[in-house]
């Protein structure tokens, strides 16, 4: 009798724990995401320029927070990430880049330009929601880049753009962090070959006149540019020798 | 005798169990030129990830690198993840190269052009295609009650994997050819008080399939 008793109990503690595991997983989901990934530093060529960059509480800490209530609840922490792709992109394009609070701050005078990036728009998909078997995600940024008195120079919207497929065995924190990685991966790619080729910024840097190409050079390019220099130089020194060393710097 | 029998029936829920179901694999080539694949040579497999419905696998890159370089005939294959990563942003999937030319315009680029030099690569691999569920039929429904959950029903569904490869040679910057690999497969999961899954290994079939044709591709004619 005792067995039996035993034996019922254990039996309905199963199917208790069962229930409760079940009805956590229909009713109390919330899925909580801190984006963690690592991001190479692109192969381009420097731009001669110190620049402060400002990224703002918002931005440093950005979190996003699903308010549809047709959706499943989530939260995207991408701050830290974002950040730390910046760091290592703008580390890459500029000769040097220092964090500071304010745009044009006296105290940082010496800044070529200021570049302020913000979050405009998150999106997200997961593949419960759509047809096709895809985590996505979608983020615009605004872009604005300021000279070093404090005036804007170009403001644009650069998206970004992840996905990565389902896989057996993957959890959707997992899946949805990959696409989450490459979308900020997209939007460093974009960043970096796209900056000098915004128009205002490629206007401003001929003004500046520090920079005359663009970031990779082509290697004929280079060649023929090196060529017509030296031509140049020969032609210069043979008309005035004291000239050679300033063109020779330029 | 109790022991026994049910020993007898897991013995056989688990050949059941491991029993996969069969594949159908379709292997195509084109050869515009032969490869000339010395020792110290590397080639590189990448996935094309700008399709915006569907995305090359990056499990399946990894396994047709596996068959590549697998054996003592071994070809030395630099791993996707490497390659992708010294070279960014420019093999990303909206910034990589889509045909030769763009290739060529890429490496007049020198920083880039060196990167690749040093890993010796002599030939780039790119795989596009997906492989994805084709149909489905069937139910199962689970119950759960006090002595526990139990399931029943019989479900199937097909698969369809579908690869193109095009290998560029990086060195006389052309296309040399493509290997395609189509596998089908229906798998098959009957349920009586447990799901017994009898899967189809469609993608891991279209991998391997792919693999051996790429290494005879690269080795046959040198």
């Amino acid at each position: 009798m005792n067995c039996f008793k035993r034996k019922f109990f254990r039996r309905n503690k199963a199917t208790a724990t069962l229930l409760c595991l079940l009805m956590v997983t229909f009713f109390g989901c919330k899925s909580t995401l801190e984006v963690e990934g690592n991001f190479p530093t692109p192969i381009i060529n420097q731009l001669p320029f110190d620049v402060g960059v400002i990224y703002g509480q918002t931005f440093s800490s950005y979190k996003y927070i699903e308010a549809n209530k047709d959706r499943n609840k989530w939260e995207i922490g991408i701050g830290k990430s974002q950040v730390q792709l910046f760091n290592t992109v703008l580390g890459a394009m500029f000769k040097n880049v220092v964090i500071t609070d304010k745009v044009g701050d006296e105290s940082s005078t010496n800044f070529d330009m200021f570049i302020q990036p913000n979050i405009e728009e998150f999106q997200y998909n997961l593949p419960s929601e759509t047809e096709v078997k895809m985590f996505e995600v979608w983020i615009k940024y605004n872009m604005k880049v300021y000279d070093g008195q404090g005036q804007l120079i170009a403001d644009w919207i650069q998206t970004a753009y992840g996905k990565t497929p389902t896989a057996f065995f993957q959890t959707q924190e997992k899946a949805l962090n990959e696409a989450m990685v490459i979308a900020l991966r997209d939007l460093g790619a974009g960043l970096s070959i796209r900056f000098v080729r915004v128009p205002e910024i490629n206007d401003w840097i001929k003004e500046h006149d520090k920079i005359t190409t663009n970031f990779v050079k082509p290697k004929k390019e280079a060649k023929k540019k090196e060529t017509k220099n030296n031509n140049k130089n020969t032609l210069l020194s043979k008309r005035n020798s004291k000239l050679l060393p300033i063109n020779n710097k330029i | 005798m109790n022991i026994e029998f049910k020993s007898r029936y897991f013995i056989c829920s688990l050949l059941i169990f491991l029993l996969p179901s069969c594949t159908t694999v379709v292997i195509d080539q084109v050869q515009h030129q032969a490869t000339n694949l010395k020792g110290g040579d590397a080639i590189v497999v990448i996935g094309r990830r700008s399709g915006s419905d569907y995305e090359t696998e990056p499990e399946l890159i990894s396994c047709i690198g596996t068959v590549l370089s697998h054996g003592e005939e071994g070809i030395n294959v630099i791993p996707e993840n490497d390659f992708v990563d010294t070279l960014y942003p420019w093999f990303e999937a909206r910034t990589a190269p889509t045909h030769v030319q763009a290739l060529q315009r890429l490496i007049s680029y020198e920083k880039i052009a060196k990167v690749i030099d040093d890993y010796n690569v002599h030939y780039i691999v790119w795989v596009d295609g997906n492989t994805e569920k084709t149909r489905g039929s069937g139910s199962i429904s689970c119950g759960l009650s006090p002595t526990g959950v139990a399931c029943f029903g019989f479900g199937t569904w097909d698969n369809k994997a579908e690869y193109e490869a095009s290998i560029w040679d990086y060195r006389t910057k052309k296309l040399v050819g493509k290997v395609s690999s189509v596998a089908d497969g229906t798998s098959y999961m009957p349920a009586i008080v447990v799901p017994i899954p009898l899967i189809a290994p469609v993608q891991a079939d279209a991998c391997k399939a792919m693999g051996k044709q790429l290494r005879s591709f690269f080795t046959n004619n040198s």
